[in-house]
């Protein structure tokens, strides 16, 4: 049995229900988005009382299914003023879906705007509302080690933080969820929901999960079965085997670079000459020679491991091995070299909670500005200092890329639905341009990683520089992506599984092993294209056009070198993306 | 004819010169020499692998000319 735990802000009941049987397929992407379209009114405002932050598990979260255990983070979006899913690894979700919830439902607003509160959730299954005014202000590690000296020594619990940007409703504001180790380093960054954890006054929940047993599934024999031809698969792939766990996400690095889709210095080149400084290779030698850890799991259950520490000069934590996106917009975007400087950002970004991606494409927006040089590490730092400490400066910087270009007048401002672009440019790679230009969720590669096929030769190729193939590959992309989110699996399972039949196999036998009900792979893909509707939908009723799903200008218009490659794919073409739509919302009674 | 080659991630360690490292070096091939040829000549383990000349993917059949840079990934990915 699944239920979905209430918590309402304005009276500081706590109350639990069961799972409506019509969301009894769903679970992380598809529950948060299911639940936010039904319950969100499409025009509100979203840092007001009817917003509502929702923590779903993905479904098959706390069973033993290999990179099961992601956290979807859904509400409406105080940055792009659509629809959000934040993703997240960390522990909170297996903790949450051990406990039988599969969604936690924060809504409503405080009476007094300047309390703040923690939720606990107990082993036990007690639940409770703590007043934590003393926790206003603390960063991300200061707060971590408040709540553990809550909790008793012997305990097991994950946290779910707010850093200060949240706290004073940033639109750059991530939540950050705490490792296997109990660092709050990873994040469900994108899309400002700090800031509408911060306007609840929620400053941290807890989940604890000591002595839980993990969830049990209808068919243990089938499960334990499908799960083995699944992990067997991801630690075999080249990929999600190999390259992963030895080098983590940024060993793509030198390969976007050599692309020449590395945005440089606000998206004005596709090759950074500092590259080397920054790679994957080069971070694994850092790390390595300052005897940090160069292989684990961001949460339990992970068999790819792609997670790392890295560790400052004298060898003590500093951050997260930060990932590609982080080192690509905190490094190259900056014109960035040097691996210890974007360390430091990233640990300042964990620190102050802000999305890495937006904080170093407002950079390097801010940079092009002429306010601060391109390269410039310390005014970098000194910067985002200023969004933790809430200075005039910082106010500004801490609503991202967009409100940073409007207010120092800067021509190009990478942005789709008010969101910065990650790391790929999309004149040299067509098919992300589709993705960015088209995803519900603003500029967004995870919606629909065409880098695969594009530039990696995973499950099949398309010329990155043609525009033929890529709207139907971004689409197919977008719609598997959402199924994965919603079940809970990490996307990097979807190299193997685009390469190997059997792991694809897998996953209906995991679902079906689990839930009992039967399953097949037009059964996921069609979770897939229901959680899409949902989003879809409501950003048509909070006023989303066409004219929303498309690159800036300057990407039409400017070539980027070294290639000369401007982005190209025709309208029609972005606007076939969602063709699916009509038919899947009247198939759910919600046209 | 001279060309760069460089070579990534554990691939670097193949480079004749055995330094390892990013950085490219030059080559000086027979006219005419394709991608297979370097390949089979660093002794590049027969694995899948991503191949690019001046930035662009190429196949292992193609002929290399004067100031091409050759770059050699294995697989590689993330996000
Ligand atoms: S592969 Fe990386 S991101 Fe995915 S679950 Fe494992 S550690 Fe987390």
């Amino acid at each position: 049995m699944r239920d979905i735990v209430r918590l309402d802000m304005a009276t500081g009941q706590v109350t639990r229900e069961p799972l409506p049987e019509k969301w009894a397929r769903y679970g992380g992407r598809a529950l948060t988005s299911a639940i936010v379209f039904s319950e969100v009114p499409a025009d509100t405002d979203p840092l007001g009382p009817g917003n509502k932050l929702v923590f779903a598990p993905g479904l098959l979260a706390g069973t033993p299914a290999p990179n099961g255990g992601r956290l979807s983070v859904g509400a409406k979006s105080p940055l792009t003023g659509g629809i959000k899913e934040s993703n997240s690894g960390g522990q909170a979700a297996n903790a949450l879906a051990k406990l039988g919830i599969a969604a936690l439902i924060v809504e409503g607003k405080p009476a007094d705007p300047g309390a703040r509160w923690a939720l606990v959730l107990e082993a036990d299954g007690s639940i409770r509302l703590e007043r934590a005014d003393e926790w206003a202000g603390l960063e991300n590690y200061a707060l971590a080690d408040a709540v553990k000296a809550t909790r008793p020594a012997d305990d097991r619990y994950a946290t779910i933080t707010n850093g200060p940007a949240g706290e004073m409703l940033m639109k750059s504001a991530g939540i950050a969820v705490s490792d296997p180790h109990g660092y709050p380093n990873r994040f469900a960054g994108r899309g400002g929901l700090g800031a509408v954890m911060g306007s609840k006054g929620l400053k941290a929940i807890i989940v604890s999960d000591k002595g839980l047993k993990m969830v049990e599934s209808a068919d243990k024999q089938a499960m334990m079965a499908a799960v083995r031809t699944f992990a067997n698969a991801l630690t075999t792939h080249a990929v999600s085997g190999t390259a992963l766990p030895t080098y983590g996400t940024n060993v793509l690095a030198n390969i976007i670079n050599e692309a020449g889709g590395y945005p440089t210095r606000n998206f004005s080149e596709g090759r950074f000459e500092g590259v080397e400084g920054i790679s994957g290779e080069t971070m694994r030698e850092i790390t390595v020679q300052r005897g940090g850890n160069v292989k684990h799991g961001c949460h339990t259950g992970c068999v790819i491991q792609c997670s790392r520490y890295y560790m400052d000069k004298d060898g003590h934590y500093k951050t997260k091995g930060p990932e590609y996106e982080s080192v690509w917009s905190l490094g190259a975007d900056c014109g960035i070299g040097d691996m210890d400087a974007v360390a430091e950002l990233d640990r300042k970004c964990g620190e102050v909670g802000i999305d890495t991606i937006e904080a170093g494409v407002m950079l390097g927006v801010y940079m092009d500005s002429g306010e601060i040089a391109f390269g410039d590490a310390r005014a970098a730092l000194d910067a985002l200092d200023q969004i933790g400490r809430g200075t005039e400066l910082g106010r500004i910087l801490g609503d991202g890329a967009e409100a940073t270009g409007i207010a120092f007048g800067v021509k190009n401002i990478p942005v789709v639905k008010h969101q910065g672009l990650p790391a790929y440019d999309p004149r040299p790679i067509q098919g992300i341009g589709v993705t960015y230009a088209t995803s519900t969720m603003g500029a967004d590669h995870t919606a629909g990683y065409t880098i695969t096929s594009n530039v990696l030769a995973v499950g099949g190729t398309v010329d990155p520089f043609g525009t033929e193939g890529q709207a139907a590959l971004s689409q197919g992309l977008q719609i598997a992506t959402a199924m994965l989110d919603t079940l809970g699996f990490c996307i990097f399972v979807a190299f193997p599984v685009l390469d190997i039949p059997e792991a694809f196999g897998a996953i209906p036998e995991m679902v079906a092993a689990h839930t009992g009900q039967a399953s097949d792979v037009d059964a996921l893909m069609d979770l897939g294209k229901e959680t899409l509707t949902y989003e879809r939908l409501f950003n048509e009723r909070a006023g989303f056009t066409p004219a929303d799903d498309r690159l800036p200008k300057f990407f039409y218009e400017e070539p980027l070198s070294p290639h000369g490659a401007v982005f190209s794919v025709s309208d029609a073409d972005l606007d076939s993306v969602h063709a699916f739509v009509p038919e899947t919302a009247q198939r759910l009674g919600i046209a | 004819m001279r060309v760069e080659v460089v070579l990534f991630a554990h691939l670097s360690s193949f480079q004749p010169d055995g330094l390892g490292g990013r950085h490219s070096r030059t080559f000086d091939l027979e006219d005419g020499t394709t991608i297979a040829g370097v390949i089979a000549s660093l002794g590049l383990p027969d694995q899948p692998r991503v191949i690019f000349v001046n930035g662009r993917h190429a196949p292992e059949s193609q002929v290399l000319h004067e100031g091409d840079r050759l770059a050699i990934f294995p697989p590689v990915a993330g996000g």
